[in-house]
C-alpha cells in the first residue's frame, strides 16, 4: 500500500466536503426557490404568457319616450396607436399626412392621457376606405399601429336635445380613480355629460374577456378562455322628440325675435316642458348648442377651445340646470303666494302706485317698470299687470315682519336648491337672507346687514336671488299641481336585453310647500288673466287653449334685461308646465312669451304658429 | 478459466461510473429534446445531440485504452498542443466566432469544435504531471510559482480569446489539484488574497488602459455611437475596451443587480428564474414548460437546459438532478482514492474539480448565485465539443480506474 493514500485521505475528505457544499448550496437555493417563492415565480410566469384582450360591448341606446332612437351605435373604421409612436419622428410624419393631422395634435392624441393606457389608443375614426387599404398593405411601416372597427355613437336627431343626452368620450384619469368606474378599463368610452353620464352604469355593457397565451414575441398561440361581451341596456327618456324639435327652433326663433327688437347681444338661453303631474321632463333645450359628433374619436385641442370660451358663449353649458338668473317677475307668484298664505295681501287688496314708490321713505324711493303709474291696482291687477309696487309693498311687509319668511317660502317650492333631476352640474340658485348676507360680505362689515330694500328686491325677483329655469318650470308645475311640487326627472324607463322594462317610470313629489287651495286658486285665477289681458297677452292671442304663466324682464348689471316666461296649460285642467328664458333678449311677454306658446301648442297638439307680440314690462 | 476473465472485466469497469453516466446522458437527452422540440430546426437539433453522443464514445475508448501513466512524461508536447487548440481559432482560415468570442474551429464551412474545450483536459493532464512531481507536498514558493507558471500558459492565453468562463474553469481546475497535491492552507490563504488583489487590480487596470489607449469609453467614437442610444451604432464601432469588454461587465453588473437591464442581458436571468420558480415542487410536465416552450427562456437547450428541466420537473427533478450529480462527484472521487500513484489521482481530482465548478456555474448562473458565462452543464446541455470531452473525461476515469492494480 502506496503510502501517499494515507496522506491524501484528508484532503480527499475536504474535496468531498466541497462538492458537498456545491450541491447543497445549489440544493438550498432550489428549494427557497421552487418550494418557498414557488407561487410567486408562477405568477410571473403566467404574466408572462398571459395576456387578457377585452373586447368591447355595444353602448345601450337612448330613445325618447315614443321609442326613437335619439342615439344609437354605428361601426366604424378606426386607426389606433400604441404609446410607442408618440417617440417616433418618422412613423408620426407620415401618419401626419396620411391622416391629414397634424404632428402635435397626433401626439397629443396618442400620449396626452393615461400612463397606464397599454392598450392603443382610438386616433382617428370614419377614416376612408383608401386610407385603411394603404395602411393594412404598409403595415411594416407603421409599426404600432393598427386598424380596427369600433362602434361609435350616432345621432340619428343631429343636434337634438344635445345638452340633455350628453357625449361619450375616453374616460379619464379621474375617473378612473372613482369608485363609481372600479372595473373600467382605460381605453372605455364612458358618458361625459347629460344622459350618457347620468345613466352610464346601465348604459355601458360588461365588456368581454380573452385570455390569450402569447409567446415571446407576443404573438397568440391560442385561446385560453373567452367570455363574451353582453352589450349595454337601452334608456327610454321622458323627453318627446317632437316637442324638443320645436322647444328648440322656438328657443332659437325667440333669440331671432330679440335681435328683431333691438336686443341685438342675445345670443344664449334656455326652455323646458315638463308634465305638472309627474314631473317628467318632455323638453329640455339649451342655446348656444353643440355637436355631439366632435367628441367621437377624441376631441381635438381646438375644438375643445372653441367649446370652452366667452366667444361661443360656452355651448356645453346646459343653461336649463346649470345657469342661475335673477327671476325677475316670474317670482312675483311666489310673493304673491307668500304674502297671501302669511297674511300680508288678500286677493283684492288695494294699492296705489304711481310709477315711484316711496314706502322705505323718499330717499329709498323705487320706480315700478311703468314710471307713469298704474293707479290703483288690486293684488290681482299687480300680477296680471306685473306692477312691482304692489309686490314692493308685500315685500316690505315681509321685511317688517322680520320672520324672512318669504325666503323660507320660496325655499319650500324647492328655490335654492337642487331639484334632485339625474343630470350632472345643476345649480341651486340662490334664495338670500341675512345670515347669508353676513358670510357673503365677510370682508365688508359695512354691507354685511340685511336691509328692508334686500327683501324688496327678492319680492319683485331681483337684487341677490338666483333661480336655475328648472326651478322655476318646477315650481310653476307645483302651483298647477296644487301645490305639490314634482320631482323633474328625464328617466321613464330602462329596457332589459330582451326589450321589456326593467325599470319603469318614477314619480316622486320632491317639494311639499304648505299652501292653502285657496291661496293657490287666487294665485292661478290671476296667472290666467295675465294672458288675457296682462303682459302676456300679445304673445297668447288667438290660441285656442287658455294659458296660466307670467312674464318676467331680468335686469342683470352691465347687461340688456333677460326675458322670462313661466306658465302651464291648460288652465282648467294643467297638463304640461314650460319655462323660456333668452340672456339678453328684453322684455318677457315679447320674446320668450311665443316661444312658450309654440312649446304649449306642440305639447298640446294645437298649431305650431310664430307670433308677435310687444311688450314693455318688467 | 471463464469465471476470472469475466470478473477481471467487471473489475475493468467501474459499473457505478458507466451507471451515472447513461442515467445523466439519458436524462441530459430528454430535456434537450423538450427544449428543442418547439424550435423551427428542433429536430435536426436533437439528432446533432444524438450524434455528439455517438462520436463521444470514440475519445471515451480511446482515452480509456491508453495508459494515462504514459502522458507523465508528454509534458512538453502537450503544452504545445494545449496551446494550439487554445489560439487555433484565432488563426484566419481556422477560427470562427460566436457571440463576442472567437471559439470555433472551423476549415472551410464546416465548424467542427470549440478547442477550449479538449483543452481542458490536456490542462488537467499537464497539471496533474507537474503537481505529481512534488509528492504532496507543496510549501515551497519556488514549486508554487512553477506550478503557476505553468498554469498561466493555457490561463493567459485562454483570457486573450477571451473566453473568462474557460478561463475559470482552468483555476478551479487547479485550485482542486493543489488541494489534494499537498498544497499547505497558508498557501490558498494567500491565493485567496492575491486573487482578490488580482481582479481589484484588473478592474483598476482596465480604467487605466482605456484611459491611456483612448478606448471603450474614452474613445470619442465610441461615446458618441453611445451617445446616439442606437445598437447598430455601437455594434458598428463595438467595444475596443482593452481587458474586460463592455459585455463582459454588463454580465457581472447584472449579476450584483438583475434589474438593472431587464430587457437586456437581465433579461435571460429572470426569464430563467421565472422559469424554475415556477416549476414549484413538481414542475409542469415534460415539453409543458410555458418559459421554454413561448421561447422566453433564452439559449434554452445549451446554457439554460436547468431552467428547462426546473421548470418541466420542479424542485423533484432538479433534486434528482444534483443526486445524480452526487453519485457521479462521489464515484469519480472514489476512483481518484483508489489510484495506484499520485498523478492518476491527481487527473481523477481535476476532473472532479472542473465538473463540480461547471455544475456551480451553470445552475448557479441560472438560479442568480453567479454571474451569466458560457459555461454548459455536463452531460446535459446541447453541445457536442463539450460532450465529447466529458466523454473523454469519463474515458480517463476509466483509465485510471482500469489500472489501479496493475
Amino acid at each position: 500500500m502506496p503510502t501517499f493514500r494515507e496522506r491524501l485521505k484528508p484532503r480527499f475528505a475536504i474535496l468531498g466536503v466541497v462538492v458537498l457544499a456545491v450541491l447543497g448550496l445549489l440544493l438550498f437555493r432550489l428549494w427557497t426557490m421552487q418550494v418557498l417563492s414557488g407561487e410567486e415565480f408562477s405568477a410571473r410566469a403566467d404574466d408572462n404568457r398571459i395576456r387578457e384582450v377585452t373586447t368591447i360591448a355595444p353602448r345601450g341606446r337612448i330613445l325618447d319616450r315614443k321609442g326613437r332612437e335619439l342615439v344609437t351605435n354605428r361601426p366604424t373604421m378606426a386607426v389606433l396607436a400604441s404609446r410607442s409612436v408618440a417617440e417616433d419622428q418618422r412613423v408620426l410624419s407620415k401618419l401626419s399626412a396620411l391622416l391629414d393631422m397634424p404632428v402635435p395634435e397626433l401626439k397629443d392624441r396618442i400620449s396626452s392621457v393615461k400612463e397606464a393606457a397599454l392598450a392603443s389608443r382610438v386616433i382617428a375614426i370614419d377614416v376612408p376606405m383608401e386610407t385603411v387599404a394603404y395602411l393594412s398593405e404598409h403595415e411594416t411601416e407603421f409599426p404600432g399601429v393598427e386598424v380596427a372597427t369600433r362602434s361609435v355613437r350616432r345621432y340619428p336627431y343631429g343636434q337634438l336635445a344635445a345638452h340633455l343626452l350628453g357625449y361619450t368620450g375616453e374616460i379619464s384619469e379621474d375617473q378612473l380613480a372613482q369608485q363609481d368606474f372600479q372595473g373600467y378599463d382605460p381605453t372605455d368610452v364612458v358618458g361625459k355629460s347629460g344622459a350618457e353620464s347620468s345613466f352610464e352604469s346601465v348604459l355601458q355593457g360588461d365588456r368581454g374577456l380573452r385570455r390569450l397565451e402569447v409567446d415571446a414575441s407576443g404573438s397568440p398561440q391560442k385561446i385560453i378562455s373567452e367570455t363574451e361581451p353582453e352589450s349595454g341596456r337601452d334608456v327610454v327618456l321622458t323627453i318627446d322628440a317632437r316637442v324638443q324639435k320645436v322647444t328648440e327652433q322656438a328657443l332659437a326663433q325667440a333669440i331671432k325675435d330679440a335681435h328683431g327688437d333691438k336686443y341685438y347681444k342675445a345670443k344664449a338661453g334656455a326652455a323646458i316642458a315638463i308634465d305638472v303631474r309627474t314631473g317628467e321632463v318632455l323638453a329640455m333645450a339649451s342655446a348656444p348648442t353643440y355637436d355631439p359628433t366632435v367628441f367621437l374619436g377624441g376631441v381635438s385641442e381646438k375644438e375643445w377651445r372653441s367649446l370652452n370660451s366667452t366667444d361661443s358663449e360656452f355651448p356645453l353649458t346646459n343653461r336649463a340646470i346649470q345657469a342661475q338668473y335673477p327671476a325677475a317677475s316670474t317670482f312675483k307668484a311666489m310673493t304673491g303666494l307668500a304674502g297671501l298664505q302669511y297674511g300680508m295681501t288678500r286677493q283684492w287688496a288695494t294699492y296705489t302706485c304711481q310709477g315711484r314708490w316711496t314706502g322705505m321713505g323718499e330717499q329709498w324711493g323705487k320706480y315700478c317698470w311703468n314710471h307713469a303709474g298704474h293707479g290703483t291696482e288690486t293684488l290681482m291687477d299687480g300680477f296680471s299687470d306685473s306692477c312691482d309696487t304692489v309686490f314692493y309693498e308685500i315685500g316690505y311687509d315681509f321685511y317688517k315682519d322680520k320672520g324672512e319668511k318669504l325666503q323660507k317660502f320660496a325655499r319650500s317650492f324647492g328655490y335654492g336648491q337642487l331639484t334632485g333631476i339625474e343630470l350632472g352640474g345643476e345649480a341651486a340658485g340662490r334664495v338670500p337672507d341675512a345670515a347669508w348676507k353676513k358670510s357673503y360680505n365677510e370682508n365688508y362689515p359695512e354691507y354685511q346687514r340685511w336691509l328692508p330694500g334686500d327683501t324688496v328686491n327678492i319680492a319683485i325677483g331681483q337684487g341677490d336671488l338666483l333661480v336655475t329655469p328648472l326651478q322655476v318650470v318646477a315650481s310653476y308645475a307645483g302651483i298647477a299641481n296644487k301645490g305639490k311640487v314634482m320631482k323633474p326627472h328625464v328617466l321613464r324607463k330602462v329596457l332589459g336585453s330582451d326589450g321589456k322594462t326593467v325599470l319603469g317610470p318614477t314619480k316622486e313629489v320632491a317639494f311639499a310647500p304648505k299652501v292653502s287651495k285657496k291661496n293657490l286658486d287666487i294665485v292661478d285665477g290671476a296667472l290666467a288673466r295675465v294672458t288675457t289681458i296682462g303682459t302676456g297677452q300679445g304673445a297668447f292671442r288667438g290660441f285656442a287653449i287658455p294659458v296660466t304663466g307670467k312674464t318676467g324682464t331680468a335686469e342683470v348689471s352691465g347687461k340688456d334685461d333677460y326675458a322670462w316666461f313661466a306658465g302651464y296649460a291648460p288652465s282648467n285642467k294643467p297638463k304640461y308646465a314650460v319655462v323660456v328664458v333668452v340672456e339678453q333678449g328684453g322684455h318677457g311677454g315679447a320674446v320668450a312669451g311665443p316661444a312658450a306658446r309654440q312649446m304649449l301648442a306642440s305639447l298640446l297638439g294645437q298649431p305650431v304658429e310664430h307670433v308677435t307680440a310687444q311688450d314693455s314690462s318688467r | 478459466m471463464m469465471a476470472v476473465q469475466e470478473r477481471s472485466a467487471f473489475r475493468a469497469v467501474n459499473p457505478a461510473l458507466v451507471g451515472v453516466v447513461v442515467l445523466l446522458v439519458v436524462f441530459g437527452s430528454v430535456m434537450v429534446r423538450s427544449a428543442v422540440s418547439g424550435m423551427t430546426a428542433g429536430d435536426a437539433l436533437f439528432q446533432r445531440h444524438l450524434l455528439g453522443l455517438t462520436i463521444g464514445l470514440i475519445p471515451l475508448v480511446v482515452a480509456w485504452s491508453i495508459d494515462y501513466r504514459k502522458l507523465q512524461g508528454w509534458v512538453g508536447p502537450l503544452l504545445l498542443l494545449d496551446a494550439f487548440l487554445i489560439i487555433s481559432p484565432k488563426i484566419p482560415g481556422l477560427g470562427a466566432s460566436a457571440k463576442g468570442a472567437q471559439s470555433w474551429l472551423q476549415i472551410g464551412d464546416i465548424r467542427l469544435f470549440q478547442p477550449s474545450e479538449p483543452a481542458k483536459l490536456v490542462t488537467i493532464v499537464i497539471m496533474a504531471a507537474i503537481i505529481a512531481q512534488y509528492q504532496c507536498s507543496i510549501d515551497r514558493p519556488k514549486d508554487l510559482f512553477k506550478i503557476l507558471g505553468m498554469l498561466g500558459i493555457p490561463l493567459g492565453l485562454i483570457l486573450l480569446q477571451p473566453d473568462l468562463g474557460t478561463g475559470l474553469v482552468f483555476v478551479a481546475i487547479t485550485l482542486g489539484m493543489l488541494l489534494v497535491g499537498g498544497l499547505t492552507p497558508r498557501w490558498f490563504l494567500i491565493l485567496g488574497a492575491a486573487g482578490l488583489l488580482l481582479v481589484g487590480a484588473l478592474l483598476g487596470s482596465n480604467t487605466g488602459l482605456n484611459r491611456a489607449l483612448q478606448r471603450g469609453d474614452y474613445d470619442p467614437a465610441y461615446v458618441a455611437a453611445k451617445a446616439s442610444g442606437s445598437q447598430a451604432a455601437l455594434d458598428a464601432v463595438d467595444d475596443t475596451s482593452v481587458l474586460i469588454k463592455r459585455y463582459q461587465m454588463n454580465r457581472l453588473l447584472v449579476f450584483v443587480d438583475p434589474t438593472r437591464d431587464p430587457s437586456g442581458a437581465g433579461y435571460n436571468l429572470e426569464q430563467s428564474k421565472i422559469a424554475i420558480g415556477s416549476g414549484e415542487l413538481s414542475g409542469k410536465g415534460l415539453k409543458s414548460g410555458t418559459q421554454g416552450n413561448l421561447n422566453f427562456l433564452p439559449e434554452r437547450h445549451t446554457d439554460f437546459i436547468f431552467s428547462v428541466l426546473g421548470e418541466e420537473f420542479g424542485f423533484l427533478g432538479a433534486l434528482a438532478l444534483l443526486a445524480l450529480y452526487l453519485a457521479l462527484l462521489v464515484t469519480a472521487l472514489e476512483i481518484a482514492t483508489s489510484s495506484r500513484d499520485l498523478f492518476g489521482a491527481l487527473i481523477a481530482v481535476g476532473i472532479i474539480s472542473m465538473w463540480t465548478f461547471q455544475i456551480l456555474e451553470n445552475i448557479g448562473m441560472t438560479i442568480g448565485l453567479m454571474p451569466i458565462t458560457g459555461i454548459p452543464l455536463p452531460f446535459m446541455s446541447f453541445g457536442s465539443s463539450f460532450m465529447v470531452t466529458n466523454m473523454a473525461a469519463v474515458g480517463m476515469l476509466l483509465s485510471v480506474w482500469t489500472r489501479r492494480y496493475s
